[in-house]
């Protein structure tokens, strides 16, 4: 199974932001995607989950050859699509756990079973290495921005997608919580899983090796590579790759 | 042979019931609350048997009464008592559970110091009428230092159509006291118009401390429910009370709460969820009279369908009351296009060094929250049941009431699914 963006452009109400981006993500590979501020990649990954403030004016989203370009956010996520967001929303008198077991549910016939559902959270937070405590609380109310992380992440393991938008899950992590989540998205990495990691940092791509890296820049994905390529733009910074593209254009 | 002081308060307020006209009530906010559609003519004070047992009740008074334990029932359906019960062991403490009626006639000295101290027969027609023609009525008493665990529950019941129902509750809770009362205004759902106008009045002595609930649910019929509501709160007493609106063709209320002397305290937490045509018209006080009062005002609404609701609430610190800190916070969500709600905080403060804040909100459901909803599977229509179960919840769990926490959130939830075609037309709309 893969995700396939096909020459995607997509506006907000007053502007074009991405200008056309080609990337596929398949089950059992990992994909880092970089970029600058502002480049596109929160809205790349929000127009991937149908995010209804993002116009799709050209291009297509697949799944498994499944178009899925005008499909409302809840079928993609039926559809095996995850993301963790940059910046979760609060969800105000709804714990995490009615929250995990309703999204649960909601891609089951049935509903789970008290205990199944008790047994398979059990898991996931020693896992992630949360405290039980957490479940009782309102979703992401009165969360540290690196709980709301691992809550996000909590989220991805309890539902299994079949590819999983990460969008700098790595921003505000302090350092052991950093190397926690990473062993959680190694520990779901696999053949049943393909991930598109964005960041700005190679510190969690030390942790979690990609398979490939792309850069996205003013909303056109510019270089791709291997995880060396990651290296490189730590090295040298964007704007070395904006001069490049320039010079390559010119 | 009746007391004097209710006769005269009766005749009184017949007079000036005769003498006033059936009033329009004009909103700040944008409409105004008209009770030309009912025909008040056309209603009468009904008068039925006592009831053997709960389950002689309709499913609504049944499902608001709850199963558990109560300490003291009181069922006023139309005009008249049809149950009164107390817990004996409490009876022997001196703890009175009765219609007012019977209080009346059996505890003058309790009911006189007490009976319309902070109501008036001169608050408009409707004030007058409830003074002149209640009847049935209940009456709690709670002694000095007595502590009653299991609730106290009121209830109110109208189940045909062409009912007038007058009610008057009074309840005083002593010194360090305490005690948790409940009080439910309910109706089946029949077809055609009803009227229960009511007055409540809560005196909460010294050191007590009390909980108070109204629940609220008239139904689908033309019930029209004019009341004032009014609670008193004394030294160093805590009360808070929770007012739950679930329905009612047109309710206009006033609620008040009034931290009466040094260092009492108060929490008043309330929500409305209207549908269809209903119009609800609310207007709370917090009233500071003595120094050192605190206060605490949550007020949280959704409406669906074509209903309208207005949320008017004061905060009114007179001089004296220094060192008074209360705040007030209230937010209407629209669930559909052709609802129409205002949230309307007001302020007299008449004296320095207090602290008094307050705000109001009309919203909508939060596009960004469903979305993140919808991005874990959840279809859009679950997602906005969902979010609208959680923005009541904080509201909810003020209840502290297992049992009426679980009623409410159910009842909201009906809600919700029933009015889901007007809610995904919103949607579709934006
Ligand atoms: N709803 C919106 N309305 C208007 N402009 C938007 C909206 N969302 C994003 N933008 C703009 O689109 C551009 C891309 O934003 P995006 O959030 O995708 O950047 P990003 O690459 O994720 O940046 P960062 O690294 O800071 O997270 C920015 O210029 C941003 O201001
Ligand atoms: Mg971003």
């Amino acid at each position: 199974m893969s995700l396939e963006i096909q020459n995607l452009h997509v506006r907000t109400e007053d502007r074009e932001i991405l200008h056309g981006v080609d990337l596929t993500v398949s089950k059992g590979e990992t994909h880092a995607l970089m970029g600058p501020n502002g480049s596109g990649k929160s809205m790349l990954a929000n127009t991937i989950m149908g995010n209804p403030n993002y116009e799709v004016t050209e291009g297509k989203i697949l799944l498994d050859g499944e178009d899925l370009t005008g499909a409302a956010p809840d079928e993609r996520a039926r559809a095996g699509l995850f993301l963790a967001f940059q910046y979760p929303a609060t969800v105000p008198g709804v714990s995490v756990a009615n929250f995990l077991r309703m999204a649960v549910n909601a891609g089951r016939e049935e509903p789970i079973k008290v205990k199944e559902f008790g047994a398979m959270l059990g898991e996931n937070m020693d896992l992630l290495k949360i405290d039980r405590a957490f479940t009782k609380r309102y979703l992401n109310e009165g969360f540290s921005g690196g709980e709301k992380k691992r809550a996000e992440i909590l989220q991805m393991a309890m539902l299994k997608p079949a590819i999983a938008v990460l969008d700098e899950t790595d921003s505000g992590l302090d350092i052991d919580a950093l190397r926690i989540v990473s062993d959680g998205v190694n520990a779901m990495r696999g053949p049943e899983m393909g991930s598109l990691i964005i960041t700005h940092y190679t510190r969690i791509l030390n942790y979690v090796k990609p398979d490939f890296v792309h850069i996205l820049l003013d909303g056109r994905i510019v270089r791709e590579g291997g995880s060396e390529l990651a290296d490189e733009l730590e090295e040298k910074g964007y704007e070395f790759i904006r001069e490049e593209v320039a010079a390559n254009a010119g | 042979m009746p007391a004097s002081f209710v006769e005269e308060i009766r005749s009184a307020a017949l007079a000036r019931y005769e003498s006033e006209p059936i009033p329009n009530w004009r909103r700040s906010g944008f409409w105004t609350t008209s009770l030309r559609g009912l025909d008040l003519d056309a209603l009468e004070p009904r008068r039925y048997e006592p009831i053997a047992g709960r389950e002689d009740l309709p499913e609504v008074a049944r499902d608001a009464i709850g199963e558990q334990e109560r300490a003291g029932l009181i069922v006023q359906r139309g005009a008249s008592t049809i149950a009164s019960v107390l817990d004996p062991a409490l009876a022997e403490q001196g703890v009175i559970v009765c219609s007012l009626e019977q209080a009346v006639e059996e505890h003058p000295e309790l009911v006189e110091p007490y009976f319309m101290k902070r109501l008036s027969y001169e608050e408009g027609k409707f004030s007058a009428a409830t003074a002149a023609f209640w009847t049935g009525g209940a009456f709690v008493y709670v002694p000095d230092g007595v502590v009653v665990a299991d609730p106290i529950q009121v209830l109110y019941l109208i189940d045909e159509p062409g009912t007038v129902q007058y009610a008057h509750t009074l309840v005083v809770i002593g010194e360090n006291a305490e005690a948790y009362v409940r009080e439910a205004c309910v109706a089946t759902d029949f077809e055609g118009q009803a009227l229960h106008a009511g007055a409540f009045e809560m005196y909460c002595a010294a050191g007590s401390n009390a909980r108070l609930s109204h629940y609220q649910d008239w139904g689908s019929g033309e019930v029209h429910d004019i009341s004032v509501k009014r609670v008193e709160i004394g030294r160093d007493a805590l009360c808070k009370w929770v007012p739950i609106h679930l329905g009612g063709h047109l309710t206009k209320q006033q609620l008040d709460i009034i931290t009466a002397e040094q260092g009492s305290d108060m929490r008043h937490s309330g929500l409305y969820f209207t549908q269809g045509t209903e119009h609800l018209d609310l207007f709370t006080t917090d009233r500071k009279e003595q120094a050192n009062t605190t206060g605490d005002t949550v007020w949280k609404g959704a409406l669906t369908g074509a209903s309208r609701a207005s949320y008017e609430g004061l905060i009114e610190i007179i001089p004296g009351a220094t060192n008074s800190h209360t705040y007030l916070q209230t937010h209407s969500m629209l669930l559909s296009p052709k609802a129409k709600a205002d949230a309307i905080p007001s302020l007299i403060v008449e004296v320095d060094n207090v602290s008094a804040s307050h705000g109001g909100t009309v919203g909508e459901i939060d596009e960004e929250l469903v979305f993140y909803m919808m991005t874990r599977g959840v279809a859009r229509q679950e997602a906005v049941r969902i979010l609208v179960e959680g923005y009541f919840e904080e509201v909810v769990q003020r209840l502290g009431d297992p049992q009426l926490e679980e009623l409410c959130r159910r009842r909201i939830s009906e809600k919700i699914l029933a009015a889901k075609d007007t809610v995904a037309e919103f949607i579709a709309q934006r």
